[in-house]
């Protein structure tokens, strides 16, 4: 015999009779973790053998316009690894939740009891908006630092146009990657959110479940 | 019993309500690092902008201390990612003690022999021991408890000490450059060091994370007096604490590599020399980034495992995809 659920005024939830699956979110989560870590783990080693490459460039004194373009590469490489990693763990902190979210109710299936699933907080909404700001700024940067170091190569731009191009692309680099570890600490506060409820709805299941 | 109070006195630091205010103040803090991006992001347009003019005399120092903010600024949105992972320690332990009060009113009676219970399962979440009681805490778990905070704040400490150094570093940049560039190399050893000790304090609070889960859950099931199951290490993990130490390695192979450029700011080499570093200081970064998304999903993994666990401790029927081995 089960016990109807008391509607909450703690935490917006919806109720179901059965185990909810993962959002799409969550499911994105799941899929994607794994092939940008592998593309995080490719793309640093290319960033650092541009490096060498670029340094050796500089010790046999090598044309200034290469070596800058052989820089822009080379940072290009580097931050789409930068890219791909903290879209990794964006994905994987989506997937955790996504465990969170599904596990949670399997439990009270087990029970016997209502399912009640957490609606989405506003951390996790402002997670995903902030994780997509940070991952365009860093893109925009690293096709920025492509198509300098593209003109630089040919000699369609001055050496002084890239550096000045190269100087704003850092800062927006560098803003992008500020943006990604806010919304990283936002994904974390939604965990939090998540342990707060599942801890109060664990307490309540037996008295639920009582006949 | 004995094991009982053992978590419990491993758990005196951790924080056990106050998880909402922690991750509160540890997004505030990560907008402060943004505030400090963005001030970095204005300096840089403007100093893009001075040499397109062609005033390009300022330049450097702006640099320099741009720099020095740039890097305050994700140590800062680092520091308030490690505060949140603290206030996540301090929930699972409160998900753990609501664990122990509901699931004896929820469990069914007992049809396994806790104490003949012995050997490997394979579950959907991987390998599992059997054991009657909760197995002794993890040697990696062990360090995560003890050094994440120090680590943390010998991080901050590292990358705002640069900082200064970074203000005194544009201001003799117009005077000499020779010293102007040998400080520089200070400070890009000295901030990435930093950065790399905080990254190794978040792999480390989520390996006391790790271990919280693992001698929770093992507390749970030997208080139920059941069998206890504990997932196997992984993969994940295995490979999580490999490249966390490579990353530090690297971190502090950098540091020496640029405390030794400093002597040779002087000479033609010191630019080669600095064309490379900065990228191995970039891979080190990306190393213990790599490092931290497979402990993320390793602890994606001990979840759905713990889940699992529950569930079967619950239902009526034994699980019929565990087998024993």
């Amino acid at each position: 015999m089960t016990r109807a659920p008391a509607p909450r005024n703690d935490y917006a939830v919806s109720v179901s009779g059965s185990a909810p699956g993962p959002n799409v979110p969550q499911r994105v989560g799941r899929a994607l973790w794994l092939p940008m870590l592998a593309m995080a783990i490719m793309a640093f080693p290319i960033g650092l053998a541009l490096g060498v490459v670029r340094a050796g460039m500089i010790g046999s004194g090598a044309d200034a316009q290469l070596v800058a373009a052989t820089g822009n590469f080379g940072t290009a490489a580097m931050f789409v690894g930068f890219a791909s990693v903290f879209a990794a763990i964006s994905f994987a902190i989506a997937r955790i939740l996504g465990v969170f979210r599904t596990g949670g109710g399997a439990v009270q299936e087990a029970a016997g009891t209502a399912v009640q699933t957490l609606r989405m907080p506003s951390t996790a909404k402002a997670f995903l908006a902030l994780m997509m700001m940070g991952m365009m700024a860093l893109v925009a940067a690293v096709i920025g630092h492509v198509i300098v170091g593209i003109g630089l190569a040919s000699g369609d731009l001055a050496l002084a146009i890239g550096e000045q191009w190269a100087i704003w692309l850092e800062g927006v680099r560098r803003a992008g990657l500020a943006t990604y570890l806010l919304a990283i600490s936002l994904g974390l506060a939604t965990i939090v959110v998540v342990l707060r409820f599942q801890t109060v709805r664990l307490r309540e299941l037996p008295a639920e479940t009582a006949g | 019993m004995s094991t009982n109070l053992t978590t419990l006195s491993r758990s005196r630091s951790i924080p056990r309500q106050g998880g909402a205010g922690l991750a509160r103040l540890g997004v505030a803090v990560a907008v402060g690092g943004v505030m400090l991006a963005m001030v970095s992001l204005i300096n840089g347009l403007i100093a893009g902008s001075e040499v397109a003019a062609g005033n390009d005399a300022a330049v450097p120092a702006m640099l320099a201390w741009g720099f020095g903010v740039a890097t305050a600024a994700f140590a800062t949105a680092k520091l308030g990612v490690a505060v949140v992972l603290w206030g996540i320690v301090g929930r699972v332990r409160a998900r753990v003690e609501a664990m122990s009060e509901a699931l004896p009113r929820l469990v069914t009676p007992s049809r396994e022999d806790a104490a003949a219970s012995s050997g490997v399962i394979r579950t959907p979440y991987g390998a599992a021991t059997v054991s009657s009681e909760p197995p002794p805490e993890l040697l990696i778990h062990r360090a995560s408890r003890l050094l994440w905070a120090p680590m943390i704040a010998m991080g901050v400490m590292a990358v705002y000490g640069g900082l200064v150094l970074s203000v005194v570093q544009s201001s003799s940049m117009a005077s000499d450059a020779v010293a102007g560039r040998a400080l520089g190399a200070w400070v890009q050893g000295v901030q990435f060091l930093g950065e790399g000790l905080l990254l190794g304090g978040i792999s480390f609070l989520l390996g006391t994370i790790l271990a919280s889960l693992r001698g929770g859950g093992a507390d749970v099931q030997a208080r139920l007096g059941r069998a206890v199951h504990t997932l196997r290490m992984p993969i994940t993990a295995k490979l999580f604490i490999g490249l966390m130490a490579l990353g530090m390695m690297v971190e502090m192979a950098q540091f020496g590599l640029y405390a030794y450029a400093s002597t040779v700011a002087a000479d033609p080499s010191f630019a080669a020399l600095s064309a490379w570093l900065g990228p191995l200081r970039e891979f080190g970064l990306g190393l213990l980034l790599s490092g931290i998304v497979l402990a993320l999903a390793t602890i994606a993994r001990v979840l759905g495992f713990q889940f699992h666990r529950v569930t079967g401790l619950i239902d009526r029927a034994p699980h019929s995809n565990e087998v024993k081995s």
